[in-house]
């Protein structure tokens, strides 16, 4: 049962219904990509993921480690160990990086976090991340480019230490230098207590993080599934081959 | 039973002892206090605000000549003074100066921090020059202030002084009975110095305060001034300040609303020579049913002149907030700096905010900008500080801080500072 578990998940926005039965299950201990063109969907299953209000679950379930999060607020499923990096990370104007990512390690770990446990914690993802420590006393994401937006998220990942992680397109708008220095914390995550979906749209970032399995999400629903090999066919063949396979089979 | 009427201003006048001049300005006031009504929703100035549950009409405290040891002092108060940024203070309970500390070295050096009625006994040449020249009988309070004060903190700083430690005052309401107070702070030529005025109550049934505060500022004097407000429940709170600045004279003002029923403040900076200038700060947070209304004018009467408002709040659950504020600058206001932005954050549905800037404008070679914005909170940023694992409660709490940032940043005083985070973190959680 240690495995994120998508169950059936039906969800629309403003009544327009994005997600159809979505199934997919993520190991513990496995990375896996989810793929797809534009407008597919997993964008939604990211947030719906994290329990973005603005989504209404129509049916189906969510299940962590086999306990259902459907009812649960987005920061209970942050403390339940579910984590997702923003296709677009909130500017917080007024909150600095510091005291924001120290509340919330205090949240997680439900005590209080001293000044020198917090430093050394957070230096080390700063190295990792070839990140200067002066970002810290900036206001959370005020003024970032894209790329230090998603470095600030890959920042937050390592302190947090979720044992889901639902990565958003993280790659979208960075150079490779920035894919690279992103890949390398989500590869320092690796382990056998760690489980996470890569949502992108392009093959990249899955030169730098191989998964180990590989989604396809059209319309709403997964259509096909494989190894890293399936990253590659679509990087070569695109995603009509596919469109056409789904509505033969229909 | 008619309570506020002349004999009551002269016994007043009487136990403090005043000279006659007081009295006759006071029973001046008093004829403006009779004439004038009370103001009413159809007052412009007054059309967001609702009096009908205000206790208006009631008696004035009279002084009872109640002196404290420092340990004997309030709660409230030794709590404050635990951690405080004011070296040299006066403690007024209800009309009473109970307590008084200025350092030695600085009455030596000729500067004044005493009650009004005893600095009219002790330098009355320099009182007569400078009461009621910035707030008299403008309005409805401001006359009842004038005619029935019973108290009073008087600051005076020598020519070239600079005081580098805060000074203040803590006035605590007993309630009952209404009480007015004032304070008169009068730097001389480039004297420097800072001063906090903390208004401090528990819960009281409905009682009325008014307090009034006037600055003078000579050529180059810098006065640093806050007028600090966390009343119990209950409190109707009316004050009007007013500051006069001279040829380069410098004022950074703080308004802070936090506590009462009810608080209005009329803030106004008069920037009278070249050179002067006026940084204007307010901070308020409104819960439950409070109301806060703030009536802000900065006035550029002469050229090369410079004035910067910033009045950021926050209301939550039914509480109301307004801000009224106006530039005007005058014919001869050439070359003058003025700004204004009024921010407001909603934390519910019910919770209101009206937002008046105002500019008036009589000279063209100006810089001038004014601005105002009221938005709930935003949902977006709430489940981004959620998702990371912070409950609702404390994301919104940040939310407000860091809407409050700007503005607590811009304030030096550091134990005021970290005050103000408490109870608006308080607040937050109510």
């Amino acid at each position: 049962m240690n495995q994120l578990e998508i169950r059936d998940l039906w969800a629309s926005i403003d009544g327009e219904t994005i997600l159809k039965g979505v199934n997919l299950v993520v190991p513990k201990g496995q990375v896996h990509a989810l793929m797809g063109p534009n407008g597919a969907g997993k964008s939604t299953l990211g947030k719906i993921l994290a329990g973005d209000p603005e989504y209404t679950v129509e049916k189906g379930d969510i299940l962590l480690d086999g306990e259902s999060i459907l009812d649960l607020s987005p920061d209970e499923r942050a403390k339940k160990g579910l984590f997702l990096a923003f296709q677009y990370p909130v500017e917080v104007p007024g909150v600095t990086i510091a005291n924001f990512l120290r509340l919330a390690l205090q949240a997680k770990l439900g005590r209080e976090v001293g000044v020198a446990e917090f430093w050394t914690k957070v230096k080390k993802a700063l190295e990792l991340l070839d990140w200067d420590e002066s970002y810290l006393s900036r206001y959370l994401n005020e003024g970032f480019s894209g790329g230090e937006k998603k470095r600030n998220e890959i920042l937050q990942l390592l302190v947090l230490e979720p044992t889901y992680a639902v990565l958003d397109e993280t790659d979208s708008g960075l150079d490779i230098d920035a894919l690279k220095v992103v890949a390398r914390g989500v590869n320092a995550m690796r382990g056998p207590n760690f489980g996470a979906l890569v949502i992108t749209h392009y093959q990249r970032l899955l030169n730098y993080i191989v998964p180990d399995r590989v989604h396809v999400m059209m319309d709403g629903r997964i259509v096909a599934e494989g190894g890293p090999e399936l990253a590659l066919e679509l990087e070569a063949r695109g995603y009509e081959w596919l469109r056409e396979r789904v509505k033969e089979e229909a | 039973m008619q309570v506020l009427d002349k004999t009551q201003v002269e016994a007043i006048s009487q136990a403090l002892g005043e000279p006659g001049w007081v009295l006759e300005r006071r029973l001046k006031a008093l004829e403006a206090f009779a004439r004038l009504p009370y103001p009413s929703k159809k007052d412009e100035a007054w059309r967001y605000t609702d009096l009908s549950e205000a206790p208006l009409e009631g008696e004035v405290e009279t002084p009872k000549g109640l002196r404290l040891s420092r340990d004997e002092l309030p709660e409230l108060v030794k709590r404050r003074l635990e951690k405080t940024d004011v070296s040299g203070f006066l403690v007024f309970v209800g009309p009473d100066l109970v307590y008084a500390e200025v350092p030695e070295e600085l009455l030596a050096k000729g500067l004044v921090l005493t009650s009004l009625a005893e600095a009219l006994k002790a330098y009355p040449a320099k009182v007569e020059a400078t009461l009621f020249q910035g707030v008299y009988t403008e309005d409805k309070f401001a006359a009842q202030n004038a005619a029935f004060f019973t108290h009073g903190a008087f600051l005076y700083v020598p020519a070239g002084l600079e005081v580098e430690k805060p000074l203040g005052v803590f006035k605590v309401l007993e309630g009952g009975k209404a009480s007015a107070g004032r304070s008169l702070l009068f730097l001389e030529d480039n004297a420097k110095a800072a001063y906090i005025e903390e208004y401090l109550s528990s819960d009281l049934s409905p009682t009325l305060h008014l307090s009034a505060t006037e600055m003078v500022l000579r050529p180059g004097a810098r006065l640093r001034h806050a007028h600090v407000q966390t009343f119990g429940h209950g409190v109707w709170h009316f004050h009007r300040q007013r500051a006069l600045l001279e040829r380069d004279a410098v004022l950074n003002d703080l308004v802070v609303n936090l506590g009462g029923r009810y608080a209005r403040s009329e803030v106004a900076s008069e920037l009278l020579g070249p050179g002067a200038e006026s940084e204007m700060l307010g901070l308020y947070f409104g819960h439950g049913q409070q109301h806060f209304d703030h009536y802000t004018l900065q006035h550029h009467v002469e050229h090369h002149t410079r004035s910067d408002l910033l009045y950021k709040g926050a209301v939550k659950d039914e509480a109301r907030a307004v801000f009224s504020g106006l530039i005007k600058l005058e014919r001869g206001a050439q070359k003058t700096d003025a700004y204004q932005a009024n921010r407001n954050l909603i934390l519910s549905p019910t919770a209101r905010v009206d937002s008046i800037p105002q500019l008036e404008i009589g000279a063209n070679d100006v810089r001038c900008t004014h601005g105002s914005t009221t938005a709930p909170v935003d949902e977006r940023q709430l489940f981004y500080l959620q998702s990371r694992g912070l409950s609702r409660s404390l994301a919104q709490e940040l939310l407000v801080k860091a809407h409050l940032a700007d503005v607590l940043t811009r304030i030096p005083l550091k134990a005021l500072r970290a005050h103000l985070e408490a109870v608006i973190e308080e607040k937050v959680r109510i």
